[in-house]
C-alpha cells in the first residue's frame, strides 16, 4: 500500500487522458434485421406460458421447419430487449407478458404487423379488449393473445361458514356486491375469528380497484390523470382496508402467502383465473375447502399474454400459421386443462375442458365465474409508460400500510414522483 | 508521472535481465510488455472504453432500440430532481455503514483473539471464510427465509422469547437489518484473515516491551496494535467501501427490482440496473453510473484522509 | 496458571461461538433441504433433519437445467481462475522483478483502475458484447474478467517480499529466459499466494449474477446463479425446493475451497498488504 493520494490522482489523470479514442456509439439500433435461418423456427416463451401438451402436438403438427421451443426463465421482456440489442439468436416467434405488451408498442417496427399476414381473418375470434392490448394507435397488431386474466374471489368456504358468514358461493355473490360488503364481511370475519384477516394485501387490492376503471395514469392524448378522482378512489379504497384493520399484509406469491392459504389466516384472494394454479400448489390440507365468486365491484383483468412474430423471422407467414394454430379455441381448451392457462378466445368457453367442475373448488365450474367476467372486462388504454408511473403508488401505498406515512402525505408524495417520471417520459 | 509512485522494492535493485546500458532501445523490453499487455489490453476494451462511452450516454437519451439523441445535461437534471435516486443513495450510505462498521469491528476483534489463541487457529481461519465462499444468491434466499414474517426464524426466536413477530422484509428498518446481517455474515471472516496477517507483522517485542510496562490488553490494543494496522485497516475499509457502495446481489434477490417496501432495499446499482435493463432508459442509468463512480471517489478520498493524513504530514 | 486457563478457555468460547454463527446457515438450510415446505412453515421450527432430500432434489431437477447451469459456471469459473492465475502472475512477476520504461506510471494506471466499478459500464460493455458477436454466450463472461488489477497487485507484493533477487539472478544465469525464469522459479514459490487470488477469483466468478442476468439470453447457457434466481422468482414457490436448490449450488465452491483451504490460509497471511 505505499501510494498516495498524488499518485493516485496522477493516475486517473493518466486513464482519463491517455487515450483519446473516440467513442461512437457503435452499433446499429436493429432497423434493418437480419433473418434467421430457414432451417428452424425458434420460439421463447417463459415456464409456464403455453400449455405443455400445446406445445407438443405443435411441434408434432408442423415438422418443416422444425419447431424449437425454449423457456427462458427470469425477468422475460429484459431477456428480449437485451436479444434485441445483441442482434443475435432473436427468436422467430416470443411471447409477450400482458404487463409488458404497452411498453413494447413503440417498438412495433420490431414485430410483424399480424394483419399483414392474414390475421383479419381470426382477430374476431379473440375478446376484442385483448386484442386492444396489442394494437397501436395506428392500427397495426404486433400479438395474438394466447390468454386473459379476468379475475374472480378465492375464498375458504369453512372458514366463511365458520364465522356466519355466508359460504355457498351464489349467496357469497349476493352478498359480497361492492367492496364495502366485503369489507364490512371481513370486520365481521375477524370479531369471529382473530387470525383471520379478509385482505390478504391491501396494496395488491388497489391494483385490482385501479384495473375495474376505465382509465388508468395516462389518457389515450398522453396526459397524466394519475391524480384524479378514478385513481384516487382506488387509493382510498386500499387505505379503508387498511384502517379497518382487516389487511393481512402479506403480499401474493410470497412464501408467508403460501403458508397463509392453508393455514387459514388469508382465507380469501382476489385475483386473475391463473392464481388458481399458484393456491392449488401452495395448499395442501384446505384442497376442496376454496370456492369462487365473481369480484365485488366488478371484474379486472390481470395479465394475460400475446404471441408476436419478430421482424427477424425467416418466414412470417409459416411463423402466423404456428400461432393461428397453437392459439385455436380448441387448443387454448387444452391449454387450460394443462395448467390454468385462460382462453382468450370466448368460443373456448363451451369446450367440454372448461365446462368440467373442479373438485378443488368442491365440485364448483370455475368457468361460470371467470367467463362472464372476462366478457365484461372494462377497457383502459394503457400507455406504454403507464408501469413507470404507476410505480410510486404502490410504494407510497407501502409506507401507508406499514404506518410511516399518512395517508394524505403519502398520495401527494406519490402524485409528485409520478409527475416527474411522466415528464421525463414526455408525458404532459 | 514518472517518479510519483514511490516502489517499495527499491531496497532490492530489480534486475533487468542482461547488465543494464543507458542506450538500450524501448524494444529491446518487449518480453516485459508483452507480459504486461494482457491486462492493459483487456482493460482497455472491457474497461476503458466502456467507461468512456457511460460518459456519452450520460448526455444522451436512448431506449436501447430507436435511435439515441443528445440531451443535454437533461439526464443530470432529472437525476438531481429524482426522488428516487437520492433515495437510493440514503440506502446504500446508510446500509455501507450498517455492514461495514461492524463487520469491521467484530473481524478486528476476532483477529485479535485469533492470534493469542494457540489451537485450533486454521480450523477457525476457515470456517470464519466459509461464508464467503457460498453462492451469494443462495445465501441471500436463505436470509430472506430467516427473516419471513410466519416462519422465519428470527420471528420465531422473538415469539419464544414472548415478543411480538416483525414484518422484517416489510419494513423499512427490517429490510435493512436483513441485508446488512446478510453482509455482515459474510464478510467479517475475510476481514479476520486480513487483519490476522496484518497483526503476525507486527514485531513480537513490541507487545513484549508494552508488558514490561505493565500495559493491559485494552492498551495494548489502542497503543500498539491499532496505530500498526492502520494500512492494513486503510486497505480493508477501501475494499469495503468498494464493494458496500456496489451492493446489488442481496436486494435484488431478497426484496425484488422495486426494493421493496419504501423502497428502503433500493441501492444505487440496483436502480441502475433497473433503469437501464428494466425501464431502458439506457441515458439516464448511464448518469446513475457516473454518480456511483463519484460516490466511491469521494469515499476513497475520505477514507485515505483519515486514514493516511497523519503519515502524509510527517 | 489457572488465570490463564480459565482465559484460554474463554477465548476459545467466544471463538467457538462465532463459528457457530458464522456455519449456521449451512446446518439450517440442511435442515430446511431434507423436509418438505410444509415442515418449513411450522411453528416451533422443526430443527431435526428430515427425509425429502431426494424428492425435493428431483424438484429442482424438474423446474431448472441444474447440471447443464452447473457445468456452465464451472466452464466459466474454471477458465476465468486459470487466465486470471498466469496473466496476473506474469505480469506481478515483470512489475516486481524488473525494470523498464515507464513501469511506474503503468502500475500506478494499474492501481486506478481498482477504484473504476466495473459494473456501472454494463450498458456500453453490453453493446461492446454485441458487436463482437458474444451475446448468449459463455465468452462473454470469461473474456473481460481474464485478468484483473487486484490480483497483480496482491501477487506483485508476494513476489516481491518472498523471491530473493538472487534467485531470479542465478537462474538468467542458468539460461532460463525471462519466460523460462517465470516459470521454473517465480510461479512454484507462489502457490500460497495463487492459491489464495485463485480461489478468491474462483469464488468471484461462481457468484457473478448482474453481468450474467444482462448478457446471458441464451436459455442453454445460464449460469447457477441466475438459475437460481429464477427458482426463487417462480410463482407459487416450493420453498424446501428452493433451499434445496441453494444448497447445491453452496457444495461445490465449499469443496474447492476444502481442497485449497490449508494453502489459501498461507497465502492470505504471508502475502497480505504490509504497510
Amino acid at each position: 500500500m505505499e501510494l498516495s493520494r498524488r499518485t493516485l490522482l496522477g493516475g486517473f489523470a493518466a486513464v482519463a487522458g491517455g487515450t483519446l479514442v473516440g467513442c461512437s456509439s457503435g452499433m446499429d439500433t436493429g432497423s434493418t434485421a437480419k433473418k434467421n435461418t430457414t432451417t428452424e423456427l425458434t420460439m421463447w416463451c417463459w415456464p409456464g406460458g403455453l400449455g405443455k401438451s400445446v406445445i407438443d402436438d405443435t411441434i408434432a403438427h408442423f415438422p418443416d421447419p422444425k419447431i424449437k421451443y425454449s423457456e427462458i426463465g427470469g425477468d422475460f421482456k429484459q431477456k428480449l430487449v437485451t436479444t434485441f440489442n445483441g442482434g443475435t439468436g432473436i427468436p422467430d416467434i416470443t411471447g409477450i407478458k400482458g404487463e409488458d405488451i404497452a411498453s413494447l408498442l413503440p417498438q412495433a417496427s420490431r414485430f410483424v404487423d399480424l394483419k399483414s399476414v392474414g390475421a383479419d381473418s381470426v382477430l374476431g375470434d379473440y375478446l376484442e379488449w385483448k386484442v386492444n392490448q396489442a394494437t397501436t394507435l395506428d392500427g397495426k397488431v404486433i400479438g395474438l393473445p394466447i390468454d386473459v386474466g379476468p379475475t374472480g374471489l378465492f375464498y375458504r368456504e369453512d372458514i366463511f361458514a365458520a364465522a356466519g358468514l355466508p359460504s355457498d358461493p351464489a349467496k357469497v355473490a349476493d352478498q359480497l356486491k361492492t367492496w364495502d360488503d366485503y369489507f364490512a364481511a371481513g370486520v365481521q370475519l375477524k370479531a369471529k375469528n382473530p387470525k383471520a384477516l379478509l385482505v390478504w394485501d391491501a396494496t395488491d387490492l388497489y391494483d385490482m380497484v385501479v384495473g375495474q376503471g376505465t382509465e388508468r395514469y395516462i389518457s389515450k392524448d398522453n396526459k397524466f390523470i394519475g391524480d384524479q378522482d378514478h385513481i384516487r378512489k382506488a387509493w382510498d379504497t386500499s387505505v379503508k382496508a387498511m384502517t379497518m384493520k382487516i389487511d393481512g399484509k402479506t403480499p401474493s406469491g410470497s412464501p408467508d402467502w403460501n403458508a397463509g392459504l392453508d393455514q387459514g389466516t388469508i382465507p380469501t384472494h382476489i385475483g386473475a383465473a391463473w392464481v388458481a394454479l399458484d393456491i392449488k400448489s401452495a395448499v395442501k390440507t384446505s384442497a376442496g375447502k376454496w370456492r369462487l365468486a365473481p369480484t365485488p365491484s366488478g371484474p379486472a383483468n390481470f395479465g394475460g399474454s400475446f404471441l408476436a412474430i419478430t421482424k427477424n423471422a425467416a418466414d412470417p407467414q409459416k411463423a402466423f400459421d404456428v400461432i393461428k394454430y397453437m392459439l385455436s379455441a380448441d387448443n387454448e381448451a387444452k391449454a387450460f386443462a394443462d395448467a390454468q392457462i385462460f382462453p382468450s378466445a370466448p368460443a373456448a368457453y363451451d369446450k367440454p375442458e372448461l365446462k368440467a367442475a373442479d373438485k378443488f373448488f368442491g365440485g364448483q365450474v370455475p368457468i361460470d365465474v371467470f367467463g362472464p367476467a372476462a366478457k365484461a372486462i372494462p377497457v383502459a388504454y394503457q400507455s406504454p409508460y403507464d408501469d413507470s408511473v404507476a410505480a410510486p403508488f404502490h410504494d407510497e401505498l407501502k409506507t401507508v400500510q406499514t404506518g410511516s406515512k399518512t395517508s394524505d402525505a403519502a398520495w401527494a408524495s406519490a402524485v409528485s414522483k409520478a409527475k416527474a417520471i411522466a415528464k421525463r417520459q414526455g408525458v404532459q | 508521472m514518472t517518479g510519483t509512485a514511490t516502489v517499495p522494492a527499491a531496497t532490492t535493485a530489480p534486475l533487468t535481465g542482461k547488465g543494464q546500458r543507458p542506450g538500450r532501445r524501448i524494444w529491446s523490453y518487449w518480453r516485459f510488455y508483452l507480459a504486461l499487455s494482457p491486462f492493459y489490453v483487456l482493460f482497455a476494451v472491457f474497461g476503458l472504453y466502456p467507461m468512456l462511452s457511460t460518459i456519452v450516454l450520460a448526455f444522451q437519451r436512448w431506449d436501447g432500440l430507436s435511435a439515441r439523441r443528445f440531451t443535454g445535461l437533461g439526464n443530470f437534471e432529472f437525476l438531481v430532481q429524482d426522488p428516487t435516486f437520492w433515495t437510493a443513495l440514503e440506502n446504500t450510505i446508510v446500509l455501507f455503514f450498517m455492514s461495514t462498521v461492524p463487520t469491521l469491528v467484530i473481524a478486528l476483534l476476532l483477529a485479535v483473539m485469533l492470534q493469542s489463541a494457540v489451537r485450533f487457529t486454521n480450523v477457525y481461519r476457515i470456517a470464519y471464510f466459509i461464508p464467503n465462499v457460498t453462492s451469494l444468491v443462495a445465501m441471500a434466499i436463505f436470509f430472506s427465509s430467516i427473516f419471513s414474517t410466519n416462519f422465519g426464524l428470527v420471528n420465531a426466536a422473538l415469539r419464544s422469547l414472548g415478543i411480538p413477530q416483525q414484518d422484517w422484509l416489510g419494513q423499512p428498518w427490517g429490510i435493512k437489518i436483513a441485508i446488512s446481517t446478510m453482509i455482515v455474515w459474510q464478510w467479517v471472516g475475510y476481514n479476520t484473515l486480513i487483519y490476522l496477517a496484518g497483526l503476525q507483522a507486527i514485531p513480537k517485542e513490541q507487545y513484549e516491551a508494552a508488558k514490561v510496562d505493565g500495559a493491559g490488553p485494552v492498551r495494548t490494543l489502542f497503543s500498539i496494535t491499532l496505530p500498526q494496522l492502520r494500512p492494513v485497516i486503510l486497505f480493508t475499509v477501501v475494499i469495503s467501501t468498494i464493494g458496500g457502495l456496489q451492493t446489488f446481489t442481496e436486494p435484488q434477490v431478497m426484496v425484488g427490482n422495486s426494493g421493496g417496501t419504501g423502497q428502503s432495499g433500493m441501492t444505487v446499482v440496483l436502480l441502475f440496473y433497473r433503469t437501464a435493463f428494466l425501464d431502458n432508459d439506457y441515458g439516464y442509468a448511464a448518469a446513475i453510473a457516473l454518480s456511483i463512480f463519484l460516490l466511491v471517489l469521494l469515499f476513497t478520498a475520505i477514507n485515505w484522509r483519515i486514514f493516511r493524513g497523519r503519515s502524509d504530514d510527517r | 496458571m489457572t488465570r490463564y486457563k480459565w482465559r484460554g478457555i474463554a477465548l476459545h468460547a467466544v471463538l467457538v461461538l462465532a463459528l457457530l454463527v458464522f456455519m449456521f446457515p449451512f446446518v439450517w438450510t440442511i435442515i430446511m433441504a431434507s423436509n418438505t415446505t410444509a415442515d418449513i412453515y411450522r411453528f416451533p421450527p422443526k430443527f431435526t433433519f428430515g427425509g425429502h432430500f431426494g424428492d425435493n432434489v428431483r424438484q429442482v431437477l424438474d423446474n431448472v437445467a441444474f447440471f447443464q447451469s452447473m457445468a456452465n459456471t464451472a466452464t466459466v469459473a474454471i477458465s476465468t481462475t486459470l487466465l486470471v492465475l498466469f496473466f496476473d502472475s506474469l505480469a506481478a512477476f515483470t512489475f516486481a522483478k524488473f525494470r523498464f520504461p515507464g513501469r511506474n506510471a503503468l502500475f500506478v494506471i494499474l492501481l486506478a483502475t481498482m477504484l473504476l466499478p466495473a459494473q456501472l459500464s454494463a450498458v456500453p460493455q453490453f453493446q461492446t458484447m454485441a458487436l463482437l458477436g458474444w451475446v448468449g454466450s459463455l465468452k462473454a463472461l470469461i473474456i473481460p474478467g481474464a485478468a484483473n488489477a487486484f490480483g497483480i497487485f496482491w501477487m506483485r507484493q508476494y513476489f516481491q517480499n518472498s523471491i530473493h533477487d538472487e534467485l531470479v539472478e542465478a537462474a538468467t544465469l542458468d539460461g532460463c529466459g525471462f519466460f523460462g525464469t517465470y516459470w521454473h522459479v517465480a510461479l512454484p514459490s507462489a502457490r500460497p499466494a495463487l492459491a489464495f487470488l485463485g480461489i478468491f477469483t474462483f469464488v468471484g466468478s461462481w457468484n457473478d449474477y448482474m453481468w450474467p442476468l444482462i448478457v446471458l439470453t441464451n436459455p442453454n447457457h445460464l449460469t447457477l446463479q441466475v438459475a437460481l434466481s429464477t427458482l426463487n422468482r417462480s410463482h407459487g414457490v416450493d420453498y424446501s425446493m428452493v433451499m434445496t436448490g441453494a444448497l447445491m449450488a453452496m457444495v461445490p465452491l465449499v469443496i474447492v475451497f476444502g481442497i485449497f483451504a490449508r494453502q489459501f490460509i498461507k497465502g492470505a497471511t504471508e502475502g497480505a498488504v504490509r504497510g
